[in-house]
């Protein structure tokens, strides 16, 4: 028997746990650390059961690639020698840039760095993403443009000295339940608490002020909200003098938002609009809080830069207690971004633009590096439909279960010449691969990962992994030798050193100090204690810039044909593509079945039954789910949770893009219903 | 007879404990926490904050394979450990929970599973000085031996014939060191007594029980820390030829836990679900046992994210 500290492999939160090892070397259990800063003793279900999947029989063990139709099991060094070959020769071919490289914010920091080189260094192209594409790639790109920082500004220690929190599309207590909880301790201390959320979310109930705007008209509210404060003369004239520019043209931009306006637009009474403006406008210090609800739109980001705009004019940044507070959903999402798994950026957000960037990193790696920014996730989907990319290595990504619009993405997997992923379960995109590597999942490994709070910590391995899988990093490792690269088979922490070397925000981060809570970056040298809080004398970028907005609709709004919204997003019990959660026993029990949620005023309408099964269409495809009668949906919106294949939400979404940021609206869709 | 340990006394008890058992005692990791484990030798560490862990989690673990089937019919039971597990370092809340545990499932009928673990087990208590910060813990008696901290001393009494046996040999103890603490025994909290008889005189309102829930995140920490809750669920698991029963901790927060198979749910609020919890503990198990099925050991309060563990909860009842 024994125990392994480390960090939860769920959300963005960056809980810690021991991991118990029984007498047959299998994980038994999972007990929260009480000295841990974030997990404080403490843990989600979701943290309790992370042991569950690990043993689960279905977990790769093998590398298979496809012999006529079927995968069959193969030794590793033909499969890494194939995975090479046949990448080089598209490359070839086609040029480095009919390659695509997802990685993965499941997979560690190292891991995130080996593979961004190994696209950049080892084949020539920067075409690098991963999911965080699909989640906060909105605010990655607008919070760099008025902040010159796409993370969190502050710690999650905040919530226990601010005394307004402002929830904005983020279901907390379900997403990041021990995030939810220290907002609900919050409120239960005195703080206000206000909700902006289409749906009846637990924090909703202890809210004082609940403001229900329609999907996709965030812009217009915050907009209307924001002129209600200078109305009021309750923006901070000091910190707008002092921190900010460009507040003329943001004025300027919100004359027309007038309450009447904008509650025609968002259907919430100009009441609402007002107190939430006054509330807000009026706590010493408030922190803004947000997630999918914000960023997943075809104006994601315009509605960050709303957010952003709205802290500046309060004066809410660079204090403990106040921020722009972006939650991020996976361990690593955060990590993943910094390790510049991204098609613009290497490591800590330097430009691959940037020529001396560029010539930093060819010089460390040896190798001439591509000078044009590579292709977004969302983008390399449609150009394999198109047949631009022909090659893809999908590193612990769902793509045909998590991207928008199945058909599209089906299509684009299935198009291109070579598919190759590196997963730990046969999930739905691994199963159309040419090529499958068993991976070892996040106890059978070391490395570190960087929570949404941008603290970096150490995961530790507690077991071996199952068969002949292998640590990403191992697969990474023995590609970049084929690729001519440094391939030694050294360990996380001397790939933690080369990434410090490389990256300025990381640049005193080194595994040694990250024993403990670990270091909230950025962290410049060996000896800084890191940054708890960003932007405090000055902004990353120098001043604040305040960055005008207009409100734009959702790219399908509901019509005659298609008269329901269709609203998407997960459980608090279900991870994503589920193919961990629903390999846990207690998890999968708690939801087995994929289900709409339909208000009683509409399931009246329809004559529809609890649990009664319906089929839910869009103009992209149509499932399958059962009715669950709720008034946590407004009437006219449907929500599906897109964990499930057999109903798979993204089978109906729509992906219209976001012109900047690339991100699909998973949150707003046409949809129509009919009973089965 | 009361003993007196020296360290090197209390070393040579532990080496007298690990020649025929599984020896685990109190260590601490680099966050602090306390946890038992493998003695890696050298003097445990008996003083600071309650076992993280739930004791009791060795005789009744997270995750337990219960049997190993085959296609041939083949039935094959885990082998038990080849020796008995010793547990070092049991406060009183710990051992009032693992009795609790063994009268559950050491009624007939027995559970097998449990008693493979149980079985020949050593306890030894920890009572005295040994709380955090040199709190005192109340005596811890229901064991085989107890090792008492008092000022510059550590004390050992037996309760059982095999502590009489492992304590033979070390010097006798002046049995009025003891007086140089707080020996009064361990009573249950004032409010938890109280909430319990408001409970069974049912004066509680519902709008009680709904207010606590709306505050509930269902993580099932309360359930997964508490000593005695020994809910559990099945899983069979198929490997090839082979299948894996096993059994794992439930949760009755979880809206599953009695989700029938057609979507009924006779806890399908969390509303029924948190009464549930409190209910069990505070007035189905006097009824049953004839004692609290809460030990007030503060597990559930220090694991509850959001403030409604049952010690927590019960002096919000008893305030209103």
């Amino acid at each position: 028997m024994k125990t392994t500290l480390t960090t939860c492999p769920w959300c963005g939160t960056g809980c810690n746990f021991y991991l118990f090892t029984d007498e047959r070397g299998q994980l038994s259990g999972v007990e929260p650390a009480a000295g841990h800063p974030v997990s404080r003793g403490q843990l989600c279900l979701k943290g309790w059961n992370a042991h569950a999947f690990v043993a689960h029989p279905e977990r790769l063990t093998v590398p298979l690639y496809r012999r006529q139709g079927e995968l069959v099991p193969c030794d590793w060094n033909s499969a890494l020698d194939l995975l090479h070959e046949r990448l080089s020769a598209i490359a070839e071919r086609h040029g480095p840039d009919s390659l695509m490289f997802l990685a993965s914010a499941k997979a560690s920091n190292e891991e995130n760095f080996l593979l961004m080189k190994l696209a950049r260094a080892g084949f020539g192209t920067n075409n690098i993403d991963h999911c965080a594409r699909l989640c906060h790639s909105s605010t990655v790109f607008g919070l760099a443009e008025t902040l010159g920082s796409g993370a969190m500004t502050n710690s999650l220690d905040c919530f226990e000295q601010t005394d307004l929190v402002l929830v904005i599309g983020s279901n907390t207590t379900e997403q990041h339940p021990l995030i939810g909880s220290r907002i609900l301790q919050a409120k239960q201390r005195g703080a206000d608490l206000i909700v902006i959320d289409s749906r009846t979310i637990r924090l909703a109930r202890h809210a004082d002020l609940h403001l229900r705007p329609r999907n996709g008209t965030d812009v217009a509210l915050l907009c209307g909200i924001m002129r209600q404060i200078l109305a009021d003369g309750l923006e901070d004239r000091d910190f707008i003098a002092a921190r900010c520019e460009n507040f003329a043209a943001f004025e300027t931009s919100l004359r027309d938002c007038t309450p009447e306006r904008v509650a025609a637009i968002t259907g919430e009474p100009e009441e609402q609009l007002v107190a939430a403006a006054r509330r807000f406008a009026r706590a010493e210090k408030a922190m803004i809080v947000f997630a999918m609800g914000i960023t997943q739109h075809s104006h994601g980001v315009d509605n960050v830069r709303a957010l952003s705009n709205l802290a500046l004019l309060t004066g809410n940044l660079g204090r403990p207690g106040t921020g722009i507070n972006p939650l991020r959903g996976q361990n690593n999402v955060q990590g993943a971004c910094d390790m510049g798994a991204l098609p613009d950026v290497y490591s800590g957000y330097q430009k691959v633009s940037d020529p001396a960037v560029r010539k930093k990193f060819a010089a460390a790696w040896g190798v001439d590096l591509p000078e044009q920014p590579g292709l977004m996730a969302t983008h390399a989907m449609e150009a394999a439909a198109e047949g631009r990319i022909r090659g893809m290595l999908i590193m612990g990504e769902n793509p045909l279960l998590s991207e928008a619009n199945q058909g599209l993405i089906r299509q684009a997997l299935q198009k291109l010449e070579f598919l190759a992923v590196i997963d730990i379960f046969p999930t739905e995109t691994a199963q159309l691969a040419d090529l499958v590597l068993p991976a070892a999942c996040y106890a059978e490994r070391d490395g570190s990962y960087t929570s949404t709070e941008r603290r970096v910590q150490r995961g530790r391995k507690a077991i071996e992994p199952p068969g002949e899988a292998r640590a990403d990093w191992q697969i990474l490792r023995a590609l970049l030798g084929r690729c001519g690269l440094q391939a030694d088979d050294t360990g996380p922490e001397q790939t933690m050193m080369e990434i410090s070397t490389l990256t300025p925000s990381y640049a005193g981060i080194s595994y040694p100090r990250l024993e403990g809570a670990g270091l909230q970056w950025p962290c410049p040298e060996a000896e800084h204690p890191g940054t708890p809080i960003l932007h405090v004398e000055n902004c990353s970028r120098g001043k604040a810039r305040f960055s005008p907005v207009t409100y734009r609709p959702s790219a399908e709004v509901p019509d005659t044909d298609y008269p329901f919204l269709l609203n998407t997003g997960r459980t608090g019990v279900h991870w994503h593509t589920g193919s961990m959660t629903r390999r846990s026993h207690l998890l999968d029990r708690e939801e087995r079945e994929p289900y709409v949620e339909i208000h009683p005023q509409d399931a009246a309408r329809h004559q529809l039954k609890e649990r009664q099964p319906l089929q839910i269409s869009s103009r992209r495809g149509s499932i399958e789910a059962l009715a669950r009668i709720t008034d946590r949906v407004p009437a006219g919106q449907l929500f599906i949770p897109f964990h499930f294949v057999e109903g798979a939400a993204n089978a109906l979404t729509n992906n219209a893009l976001d012109p900047e940021s690339g991100i699909p609206e998973f949150k707003v869709c046409a949809v129509r219903l009919q009973p089965c | 007879m009361l003993k007196q340990l020296a360290e090197k006394d209390l070393l040579r008890l532990l080496e007298r404990i690990a020649t025929r058992r599984r020896l685990l005692t109190p260590q601490r990791q680099s966050d602090g926490s306390r946890l038992l484990l493998p003695w890696p030798g050298g003097l445990p560490e008996l003083v600071g904050t309650p076992l993280q862990r739930k004791p009791t989690e060795i005789f009744f673990p997270q995750l337990e394979l219960l049997m190993e089937l085959d296609n041939s019919g083949d039935v094959r039971l885990p082998v038990p450990a080849d020796k008995p597990v010793a547990l070092l370092g049991l406060d009183h809340f710990d051992l009032a929970a693992i009795a609790f545990l063994d009268r559950f499932f050491l009624s007939r009928p027995t559970d097998d599973a449990y008693l493979r673990r149980r079985h020949d087990a050593l306890l030894v208590g920890l009572s005295g000085l040994a709380g955090p910060q040199g709190a005192t813990l109340p005596p811890a008696e229901t064991c085989d031996l107890e090792l008492i901290l008092v000022p510059d001393k550590l004390l050992a009494r037996p309760h059982a014939k095999l502590g009489e046996e492992l304590l033979a040999g070390f010097t006798a103890a002046d049995p009025t060191a003891l007086r140089a603490i707080d020996r009064s025994p361990a009573e249950r909290p004032a409010t938890l007594l109280a909430a319990a008889r408001l409970l069974q005189e049912d004066q509680v309102p519902e709008a009680f029980w709904e207010e606590i829930a709306a505050r509930c995140i269902a993580c099932g920490g309360c359930n997964f820390a508490c000593p005695t809750c020994n809910c559990f669920g099945v899983q069979d698991r198929t490997f090839g030829n082979r299948t894996e029963r096993s059994r794992l901790w439930d949760s009755c927060q979880l809206d599953a836990f009695m989700r029938e198979a057609g979507g009924h749910n006779p806890l399908g609020t969390e509303t029924l679900r948190t009464r549930r919890r409190v209910y069990h503990k505070l007035v189905a198990d006097p009824l049953r046992w004839g004692e609290l099925g809460c030990v007030a050991c503060g597990r559930c309060d220090r694991a509850c994210p959001t403030g409604i563990g049952m010690l927590a909860l019960c002096e919000d009842l008893v305030r209103r």
